[in-house]
């Protein structure tokens, strides 16, 4: 049975949203996606909806706007009220203007030339004369933040500023409920951030939205969360109550927030929904002076003068051995001439796991295709085992190190998960049975043996990213290079992704990864690298990149929350378990 | 990085009535299909060559140049070889050309040139509202031509995805150029099916975010942008009408075909 909050009516408005008994199957799938879900949300109220990947997540906001079942068609059963009217025929563009829809994918929702234009466009599809439509484009960027961008094409903004267009857009037609599909998936740091400062604008403005998100933490703008598991409603509650509910929440494989896991290990009770909060339970718990830590804030200096020094210096150290690859002063000019990479020298050795970070557009994926040659410098040179990388075809480096593209679909065409496997070394002209025996093993590494005769585009997303790392195994690379490989992942896919490179790395591979998620690097890099504006600014370790303010500010990176709570505490903790044993043995 | 060819100049042509710039479009291609002849061809080029400086459209010429070149040199040369017509001038081996063959050759380089550089200055003046304006107010429906603009906004979409999927198969030792004619064909499929999937994907999401947006709510949608014709566009339209008559009439009175000598 759902758990339901006792305050989830609080705000006490007429119901905008009334979802009752809803239900829905895609044609073709004998599992329905939506179980008889039922919920209401009052006029003003910010609902998440979280849960797994494949939940119903998605499905469940479609119903709101008749893209389920009128697009996505299926067996639908049920009620859908938005402000009192009852959604029945209506088609999707009739309940545009009561039910406005913010999607993942940027690219895909916008249709203009200039800014202006983008804002106007369902105005112009529900007939608005141009006063009035010259009125709403002009208070909707206002209400965004955008004024000032009219004239932009959409192409030249930042990720961030694409999703603030995108929920312009569809405010203009001032409806009675957003809803935002997962918004911040395919940002940057910075861009989640201005979306994140958007949504709290309109929380505060009385809007009624609905949010889906991976990030849990993100969520406690929220007044209530639905919790979506197999198509059920498996729990509703305001976020301070759900996020204390630690193993609702791993079973249903979301990441519980930092804080939530270290009241739970420390057995603080109720569990803190603040830093503030954390930190005066813990000083008081473990007796820690204020003023004593208060003297040891001086991070940059020296990064947590409360840890073992030992244990930064073999961070720092751990795993650097030969250069596998090194890059020697590289700069590359686009065709016309911008600089997007400028005098880098970065070298990765065997057995080290790298994460390279920093602001979408500041290099970070023009460096790594010049580690597999994909990009050829326009000064400067790239060595691989100390050969001249440009005296090297595609087909030779790739021998020696893989490369995960960030979307899996861009190579994924064969019938199996196994004859994609098999691809790579067939074209190396492996002899059949060692073919057979690399695949084999590399299925086994990445935990999809049994996944082998499947057809890939059946996967998940989290399977065909697995597929696609098993692909770049398959060659039997030293050095591999994951460009985001988590995102649109859900936490427990995350970690299963994580935990593979892991594995690897401690085979010998040398792991690089491309990432915007903070605690990914926290707590499984060892090294991180920033890019910014086409330079490199940072190369060191993991725990000297968080202990430092000035560089967190630059790349826009949200500390994670313990790390957050620690450097308050006088330390650089990385992990929940890291800070835990820290306190107990203080204690 | 723009994915469009407009560029934002603000010279006389982008500030023509969308009307006048999609009439002027269909204007020189009407022009440049009566015409054979490079000679007869060569002052509608001229006169293209004029309006790529005037309406200051060089940078997206220089961007396409090499397809531009390609394009024709091969164009030409397949039809000089090919249109064996008239006494011969020059043999070598099984080839020969004759001047109908070096006229007809030439004049079809030279049109399709034109044909692709009118194109390339409609599109560096026209921006995609423009494009969709100009076709509703010439009768074509709201939602063909909205697909046709919708056209131009996802084929850089495309060219992108398609260039990262011959990457990513390249980086698993694929080669493309491998074997005969039939044999390459069937070493892009490693291609075509992840860029035709991501293709059926994003036209998918795209389809769903227009839905959302109101698209089709109403039968007359209305316009956010305000277009005044003027006189500039009326002296255009009769110009454009005065070329396209003139380019009919050389071809009724045939000077503009190819004579066989």
């Amino acid at each position: 049975m759902a758990l339901t909050a006792s305050r989830s009516l609080h705000l006490g408005g007429p119901p905008e949203i009334e979802v009752k008994e809803v239900s829905f199957t895609y044609r073709g799938s004998t599992e329905p996606a939506l179980h008889g879900i039922s919920f209401v949300q009052r006029r003003g109220e910010i609902v998440g909806v979280v849960g797994p990947s494949g939940a119903g997540k998605s499905t469940l906001v479609k119903c709101l706007n008749r893209l389920v079942p009128s697009f996505d068609n299926g067996t639908f059963a049920g009620v859908v009220k938005i402000a009192g009217q009852t959604l029945a025929e209506q088609r999707v563009c009739d309940v545009a203007p009561l039910v406005g829809m913010v999607f993942q994918d940027f690219e895909s929702q916008l249709f203009s030339t200039n800014v202006a234009h983008e804002v106007a466009f369902a105005m112009e599809q529900c007939g608005y004369s141009r006063e009035e439509m010259v009125q709403r484009v002009g208070a909707a960027l206002r209400a965004v933040g955008l004024e000032g961008f009219e004239s932009r094409d959409p192409a030249t903004l930042s990720g961030g500023e694409k999703q603030r267009l995108a929920v312009a857009a569809v405010m203009a037609l001032r409806p009675r409920v957003i809803v935002l599909d997962e918004p911040t998936t395919d940002l940057d740091p910075q861009g989640r951030a201005e979306v994140f400062a958007l949504i709290e604008q309109m929380r505060l403005q009385g809007a009624t939205l609905v949010l889906v998100e991976h990030d849990l933490e993100a969520l406690r703008v929220c007044d209530r969360l639905l919790v979506v598991r197999d198509g059920r409603i498996v729990a509703d509650l305001p976020p301070s109550e759900l996020m204390a509910r630690v193993e609702l929440l791993e079973s249903c494989r979301l990441r519980p927030p930092d804080l939530s896991l270290l009241c739970e290990r420390l057995g603080i009770t109720p569990h803190t929904q603040t830093l503030e909060e954390a930190e005066r339970a813990i000083r008081a718990r473990f007796r820690i002076c204020a003023t004593a830590c208060e003297s040891r804030l001086d991070y940059d200096a020296s990064a947590s003068s409360c840890l073992p020094v030992t244990r930064v210096g073999q961070e720092a150290n751990k795993g650097r051995q030969e250069a596998l690859i090194e890059v020697r002063k590289l700069t590359y000019a686009y065709p016309e001439g911008r600089l997007a990479l400028e005098d880098i020298d970065f070298a990765v050795g065997s057995g080290e796991f790298v994460a390279i970070v920093g602001r979408n557009g500041s290099g970070k994926s023009t460096l790594a295709k010049h580690l597999v040659g994909i990009l050829r410098p326009t000064r400067g040179q790239v060595l691989l085992g100390g050969r001249d990388l440009s005296r090297l075809t595609v087909a030779e480096i790739s021998r020696h190190v893989g490369f995960v593209f960030q979307n899996p679909d861009h190579q994924i065409f064969a019938a199996t998960v196994e004859e994609e496997v098999a691809f790579g070394p067939r074209n190396f002209g492996l002899k059949p049975d060692e073919v057979a025996e690399r695949t084999q093993r590399v299925l086994a590494a990445v935990g999809l043996e049994k996944l082998r005769f499947q057809d890939p585009f059946l996967l998940s997303k989290g399977e065909r990213q697995r597929v696609a790392v098993a692909a770049a195994l398959a060659l039997n690379p030293r050095v591999l290079i994951l460009d985001e490989p988590t995102t649109g992942l859900d936490f427990f896919e995350q970690r299963r992704m994580m935990e593979l490179l892991t594995e690897l790395n401690r085979g010998g591979v040398a792991i690089v990864i491309i990432t915007h998620t903070p605690w990914l690097v926290a707590c499984y890099a060892r090294r991180v690298v920033m890019m910014e504006r086409g330079r490199k600014v940072f190369d060191g370790p993991v725990r000297q990149f968080f202990a430092s303010s000035e560089l967190l500010e630059n790349s826009a990176f949200r500390l994670p929350e313990v790390t957050a709570l620690s450097r308050r505490l006088g330390l650089v903790a990385l992990t929940v378990d890291e800070l835990v044993s820290v306190l107990e043995a203080r204690s | 990085m723009p994915i469009y060819l407009y560029l934002d100049r603000g010279t006389l042509f982008h500030r023509f009535h969308p009307t006048v710039k999609v009439f002027g479009l269909f204007a020189v291609f009407w022009t440049v299909f009566w015409l054979d002849h490079p000679v007869a061809l060569a002052p509608v080029g001229a006169l293209l060559l004029g309006v790529a400086h005037a309406s200051r459209s060089w940078a997206n010429f220089r961007r396409l140049s090499w397809l531009l070149l390609l394009i024709v040199f091969f164009t030409s040369l397949v039809w000089i070889l090919f249109f064996r017509v008239g006494a011969p001038l020059a043999k070598v081996g099984p080839l020969w050309v004759s001047r109908a063959s070096l006229e007809f050759g030439l004049g079809r380089g030279l049109k399709l040139a034109e044909l692709i550089a009118t194109t390339i200055i409609f599109l560096s003046t026209t921006k995609v509202e423009e494009f969709s304006y100009g076709l509703r107010a010439l009768g074509v429906p709201y939602r063909v031509g909205f697909a046709i603009t919708l056209a131009f906004r996802l084929a850089p979409l495309f060219i992108d995805s398609a260039l990262e999927v011959v990457a990513a198969q390249s980086l698993r030792g694929h080669e493309f150029r491998r074997g005969g004619p039939l044999s390459r064909l069937r070493r892009y499929a490693p291609v075509m099916i992840p860029v035709f999937m991501g293709a059926l994907r994003k036209a998918n999401n795209m389809a769903m975010a227009l839905e959302a947006r109101g698209f089709g709510h109403s039968p007359r949608p209305t316009s956010f942008a305000e277009y005044r014709f003027t006189r500039s566009d009326l002296f255009a339209l009769i110009a454009l009408s005065v070329l396209a008559s003139a380019s009919f009439l050389a071809y009724y009175l045939g000077w503009a075909g190819i004579k066989i000598r």
